[in-house]
């Protein structure tokens, strides 16, 4: 067994281990793409500071593939904060204003 | 088409006609025949007007209108008196009305034939939605635009919490919560805007800005942007309000839901294109409306996937693609912008279809339950070809329009040296088509529970007849503009090239 193969394997015991029943359902192939989706967002996200300067760029992306592999699956983090419980909302919003008004105001 | 007319007959008509039909039909109640009539003869009045209407500018309280030059119509004497609160009725306005005016009476004929009670007010909230929605994309005032997101942000918490059940009254509740926050940041917004500046006229807001020096107020400026990005960012159900908005889409009838989103998509781009004309100069302002763009995107894509329900599904691509369209505005350039507003109009058109197929799984009584459905294909071949079809549209496949916009705003992104957005607009469009097949396939595709030999001699599903036309007739305009994108696009042109070249002009 090959060094890809076991990480695919540790990826599909990680999501399989939600699941009670058969490995492949039609659940699994929504969180699987899921997963996924969000680890190449995160490494694209983090390869996008090549415009303000490429080692920080480089240095993002090997950070952000450090702390995907070591904290996978984060889908189900996901999967929990969009959940539409009030104050967990407005604690989202409240943040995100800030990192607004901050970020206009540091651009200044 | 630009008329000299600083009056425009056909604004107070596309404002006044669904306001006085809410009235009538609220009034009639139950009396089903006369409001049917009714309210099906105001959707199509409306949708002529919005059709035949020539383009201009409607005052209240003798603002002047303003030529393609940016200078005014009237001479400078007038300037004392004019109280700033101004309609303006161009190609994109006409665009977005028309499609939105298309939508409301499929909305009201559908309405009026599958509810059993409560007709009256449940039209007279439908017309208001549209009225909402009208304003919103024509005013060039900051008051208009306030009170048009507070209406409509009470609309969608009306419409969603008459669907009944005690979920969508949550929802509902949850929603008007926060319209109370986005309402206020768009009103202190405002406040600053003409506290700084002295108008609430956009135009002459963005006049002032640019012939005039802050000094050192300056930063109420980014303020005034913080805030109205946050009512962005609320009436168009971005990251982080998505839940909230998603909850609402997924509450409502199907239906209902095709007007919703039609609703968020003409918000967005109306408070989006205001965002880059007022703001867009300052540092860091279309950086921040990327960002949150492209977190709505992937965050809408990624929850969508793992949905188990065909509405719940949708609910969060509609999220997704909302992203889609403000990641294209967000651009800035002339292309992206273009891009951005082709697909709000692509996105209002696809969405509706697979909201109506979905109306009919729960009009057929089987449920939008990825888990306890299959064979559906089987007993209403018509409906699956529909799905399917709606499915490749709004995945962006040729020949349908999803794939036309998509394509700018990736061609957009990458003329920007952005080539990480325009990976992130196909990893969606991909996404999009995964999360939908899965649904598709589970309801439609996949073999029912039933035996074979008693599914095929059971009874099919059939379409009604009007739903069919509505069906076919989105269809048709999703083919025509993916095959002919320029029908749609010599709309939207011009006003990409005034919020880049000259944004003081409406």
């Amino acid at each position: 067994m090959g060094s890809i193969d076991s990480l695919y394997d540790r990826v599909k015991r990680y999501l399989t281990s939600f699941f009670a029943g058969e490995g492949s359902t039609d659940a699994i192939t929504g969180y699987s793409s899921g997963e996924l989706q969000m680890t190449v967002f995160f490494m694209v996200l983090a390869a996008m500071f090549r415009v303000f300067m490429i080692p920080l760029g480089i240095v993002l992306l090997l950070v952000a593939t450090i702390l995907i592999a070591y904290f996978a699956p984060i889908i189900r983090t996901v999967d929990r904060e969009n959940s539409s419980d009030l104050n967990r909302v407005l604690f989202w919003v409240i943040i995100y204003f800030s990192i607004i008004l901050a970020v206009t105001l540091w651009g200044r | 088409m630009n008329e000299p007319i600083t009056n425009l007959w056909s604004v107070p008509l596309l404002v006044m006609i669904p306001i006085l039909t809410a009235i009538v039909v609220n009034l009639l109640y139950n009396k089903a025949r006369a409001i049917r009539v009714i309210s099906i003869g105001a959707a199509i009045a409306v949708l002529a007007i919005s059709v035949v209407s020539p383009y201009g500018f409607h005052w209240f309280a003798g603002h002047p209108a303003v030529n393609a030059d940016g200078t005014y119509t009237f001479t400078a004497s007038v300037f004392s008196w004019k109280l700033s609160l101004e309609y303006y009725y161009g190609p994109l306005q006409q665009i977005l009305i028309a499609v939105t005016s298309l939508l409301l009476l499929f909305v009201v004929v559908i309405a009026t034939k599958s509810l059993s009670k409560n007709y009256g007010p449940y039209v007279a909230i439908v017309f208001l939605t549209y009225v909402s929605a009208a304003a919103v994309i024509m005013t060039n005032d900051f008051y208009n635009l306030w009170i048009a997101v507070e209406l409509g942000s009470l609309l969608v918490a009306g419409l969603v919490a008459s669907s009944g059940t005690g979920y969508a009254q949550k929802a509902a509740l949850k929603y008007t919560f926060f319209s109370a926050l986005a309402g206020s940041g768009l009103a202190i917004s405002l406040g600053l805007i003409l506290g700084i500046t002295g108008y609430a006229n956009i135009t002459d807001a963005i006049h002032f800005l640019m012939t005039n020096d802050l000094g050192g107020m300056h930063a109420v400026l980014y303020v005034a942007f913080a805030f109205l990005a946050l009512a962005w960012v609320y009436a168009g159900g971005l990251i982080p309000v998505h839940p909230l908005k998603s909850d609402v889409y997924r509450s409502a009838f199907p239906h209902a839901t095709v007007l919703l989103q039609a609703q968020s998509k003409l918000m967005l781009v109306a408070i989006g294109i205001v965002l880059l004309r007022m703001f867009g100069a300052l540092p860091f302002a279309r950086e921040v409306m990327l960002s949150i763009s492209v977190l709505t995107m992937i965050i809408g894509i990624v929850m969508a996937l793992i949905q188990t329900d065909f509405r719940w599904t949708l609910a969060y691509i509609i999220v997704s693609h909302s992203g889609l369209v403000t990641v294209g505005l967000s651009l800035g350039t002339y292309k992206g912008i273009v891009g951005g507003l082709f697909q709000a109009v692509n996105d209002i058109i696809y969405m509706s279809i697979l909201l109506l197929c979905c109306e009919m799984l729960l009009y057929f009584g089987k449920g939008t339950s990825i888990k306890f459905n299959g064979g559906i294909a089987k007993k209403s071949p018509w409906l699956a070809a529909f799905v399917i079809l709606g499915t490749f549209a709004a995945s962006g496949i040729p020949p349908f329009n999803g794939f036309q916009s998509e394509l700018i705003i990736i061609q957009a992104a990458l003329e920007q040296s952005l080539p990480e957005v325009a990976a992130v607009v196909l990893m969606v469009s991909i996404s999009t088509f995964i999360a939908l097949f899965r649904a598709v396939y589970s309801i439609f595709l996949k073999p029912g529970e039933d035996h074979p030999v008693r599914q095929s001699e059971a009874k099919r599903f059939e379409i009604p007849t009007t739903v069919f036309v509505f069906l076919s007739v989105l269809l048709a305009i999703s083919f025509v503009l993916g095959v002919y994108p320029q029908l749609a696009l010599g709309f939207l042109t011009e006003s990409a090239l005034k919020v880049v070249f000259v944004p003081w002009v409406p």
